[in-house]
């Protein structure tokens, strides 16, 4: 019976042995995939951008149309980012601080932009704002123009931004509770004071989180605004569609060099998202208390 | 400030949390609400400091109508579980809150603001922490901060929920006396909700006991302890053993419903056990068995049974009287109740079935 159960001690070493290995040659193939899929790619932005040489590469962002897409996007992200950060406290301070009829309808509907394809988001506004949708008519007798313009690319954007702030606040003051909240209501403060003073502050990291996020998206969404923009040279191109465009021209350092402005955008996100999480400790305990769980 | 609840009900889905609860709370007075978890106790308190709505019924606060009006309007000091403080805040700045945010008109100077809160850390003797941030401070040192932020808008009433059930047993017992210090010096009307009937007897000048969501009896520690108004009282109030058998004529029982030769259970504490070696003169001995004897502690506790095994009982004795007696796990002894309470036996019935722990 004991000599059945306990094991010798070769069979102690070899499993431990085994796994090391195991675990080298994960961690390698899992290194070769990522600098195959990941970082070779994004070097070969920066090596196509500047094929030519710094010169060229310089000429090709000094462009009017460049300055419009650029000019374009800051104001899709200036608008979008605050739109987005108002609903997202909006709606997860009514998620988590109150019960009412139809909460689970509005977590599940904070999460459809995640689900639907970002063509089908812009083909959704097409349907209602165009021409010969639903408010087509009524907004051409007033002379508003929505699609192929930009409010219409703004909306698509939103749209799309929709969930990253809630999605981030959400678990965020579910965890934290409304502890705090009522003892300032006791203690006498307004509505606005206890906002203010102590539920703000409380959010604020994972507020930032969620706001770089959005900002990042609104700044590289490409398929709703694609289908909305009607690719109108200096008026409704925003970057992405501009790379679209020199890239359909040939034009492939020009595409290259403003390719490699929203991934310096990108890289600029993620260091300030790792910033974010190392200063703060968000995420970094939720993924402890997965491990303990 | 006085307190009246009148005909509170709350229900939670079909659970009802609270059933038409009633009673009146004078100015100046310490009450604990005691209960089990579930009892409804938290969530009473929670209704009379404007955090949670009532169904049915009213609160009036000093004899006027309080039951519409919001928390923040009500003057409350209240104390949670989990102490609450503003953790992104200063010792001082938590303390200073509900100073700051009060309206314009009224609000305090920065100056008289400041000389308040030395004040009350002083009082909470945590005058070299308001640097501090709450992280940073143990358990009873942020339940000190909560309550000094409770007292410093001057409360007519304060309110604490459980505020010492997540500290360890030593900082629980310290803080509890410190507790009835300052509400001597204070004379502030003070609701504690607590499980641990200790520190309500202890603490309070009367105390409330809730179950299920019903107040079964108020009344101050003493009376509530010599007296108990039903099983369950009795029961939560400290361990029981429980007497089966017959009334006979000599015993008279305290409550209505059992009459004389009807199978009954009767309640006696612990150490209202008599333990003789020589068989009482008393007909309501009974030979047990020592099953083990716990002396650590000023009382000494022995577990004992009936021979065969189907009853248990646990006596509580004096050390000198253990001594005195000798005893050995294992030896044949008498038991003798000095007291035996009885209650009605639909009431005892439903309790045991409730596997309350006898």
């Amino acid at each position: 019976m004991s000599g059945h159960t306990r094991p010798h001690s070769s069979h102690l070493l070899r499993p431990s042995l085994a796994s090391r290995m195991t675990r080298i040659a994960l961690i390698f193939s899992a290194l070769v995939l990522l600098s195959f899929f990941l970082v070779l790619p994004l070097v070969g932005v920066f090596v196509q951008a500047f094929d030519q040489g710094w010169k060229i590469f310089i000429e090709s962002l000094r462009q009017e149309d460049v300055y419009a897409a650029l000019r374009l996007t800051a104001l899709v992200v200036a608008i979008s980012v605050p739109l987005n950060t108002v609903f997202g406290i909006a709606a997860s301070w009514a998620i988590t601080r109150f019960d009412f009829y139809g909460k689970n309808l509005l977590i599940t509907l904070i999460d459809i932009p995640l689900a639907v394809s970002p063509v089908v988001a812009g083909l959704m506004y097409v349907e209602v704002f165009g021409l010969h949708g639903w408010m087509g008519p009524w907004l051409s007798e007033h002379n508003l123009h929505v699609i192929f313009a930009v409010p219409g690319i703004v909306l698509a954007t939103v749209f799309v931004t929709f969930p990253f702030v809630a999605r981030e606040l959400i678990p965020f003051m579910q965890a934290q509770g409304s502890d705090e909240e009522e003892a300032a209501a006791v203690l006498g403060a307004s509505g606005a004071s206890i906002f203010w003073r102590v539920t703000l502050p409380n959010i604020k990291w994972p507020l930032l989180y969620g706001m770089v996020l959005a900002a990042s998206r609104s700044m590289g969404e490409f398929g709703a605004v694609s289908v909305v923009s009607g690719h109108i040279r200096g008026k409704t191109t925003t970057l992405p569609l501009q790379v679209e465009m020199f890239y359909n021209e040939y034009n492939f350092t020009a595409a290259f060099a403003v390719a490699s402005l929203l991934t310096c955008a990108a890289i600029i996100t993620l260091i300030t998202k790792k910033i974010i999480e190392v200063t703060t400790g968000l995420h970094q305990h939720q993924a402890e208390d997965e491990r303990s769980s | 400030m006085s307190i009246e609840v009148k005909d509170v009900s709350k229900n939670y889905g079909s659970f009802q949390a609270l059933q038409k609860i009633s009673l009146t709370i004078q100015t100046g007075e310490l009450v604990a609400l005691l209960g089990p978890s579930g009892s409804g106790k938290t969530t009473l308190l929670r209704i009379i400091a404007g955090l949670e709505t009532s169904d049915q019924g009213a609160i009036l606060l000093h004899g006027a109508e309080a039951t519409q009006r919001t928390a923040s309007s009500r003057g409350i000091g209240f104390v949670f579980q989990h102490y609450a403080l503003f953790r992104h805040m200063s010792i001082f700045e938590n303390v200073a809150f509900g100073l700051r945010v009060q309206p314009r008109a009224i609000r305090l100077s920065r100056r008289e603001i400041h000389a308040r809160v030395e004040e009350l850390l002083h009082l909470v003797q945590l005058d070299s922490y308001s640097r501090m941030f709450p992280d940073q401070l143990s358990g009873g040192q942020r339940q000190r901060v909560a309550l000094a932020r409770a007292l410093a808008v001057r409360p007519k009433v304060l309110l604490l929920d459980e505020p010492f059930s997540a500290l360890d047993a030593k900082v629980r017992k310290d803080l509890r006396n410190w507790l009835r210090r300052i509400h001597d010096e204070l004379h502030v009307t003070t609701v504690l909700v607590t499980h641990d009937q200790e520190e309500a007897l202890e603490v309070a000048d009367r105390v409330a006991i809730l179950n299920r969501g019903a107040l079964e009896q108020i009344d101050s520690p003493q009376a509530i302890y010599d007296h108990p108004a039903s099983p369950f009282v009795f029961n939560f109030l400290g361990n029981v053993n429980l007497f089966h058998g017959r009334l006979l004529a000599d015993l008279t029982p305290q409550t209505g419903g059992t009459e004389q030769g009807d199978s009954s259970i009767g309640f006696v504490r612990p150490h209202e056990l008599e333990i003789s070696r020589t068989l009482p003169e008393d007909t309501r001995a009974v030979l047990v068995r020592v099953a083990r004897i716990q002396a650590a502690g000023s009382l000494a506790r022995i577990e004992l049974s009936t021979p065969d095994g189907k009853e248990q009982f646990t006596a509580e004795i004096g050390q000198s009287e253990l001594q005195l007696l000798a005893l050995q796990a294992g030896e044949d002894v008498f038991i003798t109740p000095r007291a035996i309470r009885y209650f009605d036996n639909a009431e005892t019935k439903e309790l045991l079935d409730q596997g309350a722990g006898i």
